[in-house]
């Protein structure tokens, strides 16, 4: 059969992927829903919304398997490129149903419905501390002084970890995903995240020889029921993946969804006051922004989905973020419509991978934009120092978002202050 | 009242759940919903007929 594939000239991690998101995925998918890209080593872009779920709910045909060393098959994960040298996986992302369902079945319970409610007083007062700490000033960075903190302090509180060190990981956890390998900065950045794997475990030693509740003691105590599945390796991937999903992704939604807001104070007000406005707007702008814009997968065999024809070890790069512009599926795919219903977006992932965190995100994501909606309502947003990520292909985020507004009033007591309360609460909690 | 979750349709948006977290589960293996039990307890049923209005696949129905 003659090869019928479309080939682009496509590579998510370059300045024309950042300077057309989403855009450019419209004439790649009216063509085909999935193309052929000879970057990277050469791999198949799904832009389909339909397809990309077909796809992702095959997993006896997609393989997130990050093996460098061959001792299975020598696949190579979800980063395309692969990253050079890195020979441990990126936690039970990086891994294929049943050891991966072994990770989530000890995760899961920390991040259902109801897990996570009690841990919305805590989003809620970190949120309104941060804006106290600079509410009098009348400027703030929403991703340095808002966006950044919430969802670091509330990780380490579902890892288990002493909440103050949030600072520790804060850095390394978005400078990895934002620095591209070609930066100047990018040997400093790799150390940064080898001091932070070696930090991860020294606590998980710490957590096995004093066991304590959270994510951490749970995967220890998983560690000593089947210690080849929950290996020291696995483990340390497993926390820098929790740390990358839960500090970086909904540091970039709430950073979209703030500059989106910069313009429309009236949709600013209505966002505080239409009930049930909230939960479609945080569906939309999960679905306009995509924070994780996709992932990469392996063929384990070659077959047909969809009318489209892969081979077995073929390279795939699940692109969310362009299949949740696809007019087939919503209408006016690059605008955002607060109200829009129904959103069948795949911004979490679809399938077996799907984020395993996706109600904390939605959960601390309302919390901080509410809270700064109420207090500092009239913000305008410095368009001069709005700086994204060099790269979007892994995350589409921001590294500052300043603002100007009217001064206000403290509220309340110092966001370290606050910390150490919660972090006596949880400790009491324990005991 | 009964409600029952198409598995087939379902795409795992888990919004039922954070609607309804008495009535609706998440399966461990991809976040997919499925119900405690068919009957919903008459306390429940604005939470259930809430939980089918956000479902932005139609995935759930309900009877009675």
């Amino acid at each position: 059969m003659a090869d019928e594939r479309v080939v682009v000239a496509f590579d998510q991690h370059s300045p024309d992927y950042k300077a057309g998101f989403p855009e450019i995925g419209h004439p790649m998918r009216s063509k085909c829903p999935v193309a052929w890209s000879e970057e990277n080593g050469g791999y198949w872009v799904v832009t389909g919304r339909e397809l990309i779920g077909q796809l992702a709910k095959r997993p006896d045909l997609l393989s997130n398997d990050h093996d460098p060393t061959g001792k299975r098959r020598g696949y190579r994960g979800i980063t395309i490129p692969a990253p050079e040298g890195r020979t441990t996986r990126g936690g039970f992302l990086e891994m294929d149903p049943p050891e991966q369902l072994e990770y989530r079945r000890v995760l899961n319970p920390f991040l259902s419905p109801a897990a996570i409610e009690r841990w919305r007083p805590m989003v809620s007062e970190l949120s309104e501390a941060c804006l106290d700490e600079v509410v009098e000033s009348g400027e703030l960075d929403f991703v340095d002084d808002l966006a950044n903190v919430v969802p670091a302090v509330l990780t380490m509180g579902l890892l288990g970890l002493p909440l103050l060190d949030w600072v520790h990981y804060c850095e390394p956890a978005h400078a990895t995903v934002y620095t591209p390998p070609q930066s100047p900065d990018y040997p400093r950045v790799i150390d940064l995240s080898i001091q932070m794997a070696f930090r991860l475990a020294g606590e998980l030693e710490r957590v096995k020889a004093d066991p304590r509740p959270g994510m951490v003691g749970a995967l220890v105590e998983a560690q000593r029921a089947d210690p080849e599945t929950f290996n020291d390796e696995d483990l340390v991937g497993t926390l820098l993946l929790l740390i990358g999903g839960g500090f970086d992704t909904t540091t970039a939604l709430t950073s979209h969804a703030l500059h989106w807001l910069d313009t429309r104070p009236g949709e600013r007000r209505r966002l505080l006051e239409e009930p049930g406005l909230l939960d479609t707007a945080t569906e939309e702008f999960v679905r306009f922004a995509t924070p994780a814009q996709g992932g990469g997968r392996t063929i384990t065999t070659d077959c047909e989905v969809g009318g489209h024809r892969f081979g077995a070890g073929d390279r795939v790069w699940m692109a969310y973020g362009l299949a949740n512009h696809d007019p087939d599926a919503f209408f006016d795919p690059d605008e955002i419509v607060l109200d829009r219903f129904p959103n069948r977006h795949a911004a979490f992932g679809l399938g077996v991978h799907r984020c395993i965190g996706s109600n904390l995100a939605r959960m601390s994501f309302k919390t901080m934009v509410v809270e700064a909606l109420r207090r500092v309502p009239d913000y305008r947003v410095r368009q001069d120092g709005v700086v994204r990520y060099e790269d979007i292909g892994t995350i589409n985020g921001y590294r500052h978002l300043p603002a100007s507004f009217t001064p206000g009033r403290r509220q309340g007591p110092p966001l370290d202050e606050v910390i150490g309360r919660w972090q006596r609460t949880l400790d009491g909690e324990q005991a | 009242m009964r409600v029952r979750v198409d598995p087939d349709v379902c795409q795992g948006h888990t919004l039922c759940a954070l609607a309804a977290p008495e009535v609706f589960l998440l399966r461990e293996e991809d976040g997919h919903s499925y119900v405690v039990g068919e009957e919903v307890p008459p306390s429940m049923e604005e939470a259930v007929r809430k939980a089918v209005a956000t479902c932005p696949e139609g995935a759930i129905s309900i009877e009675g």
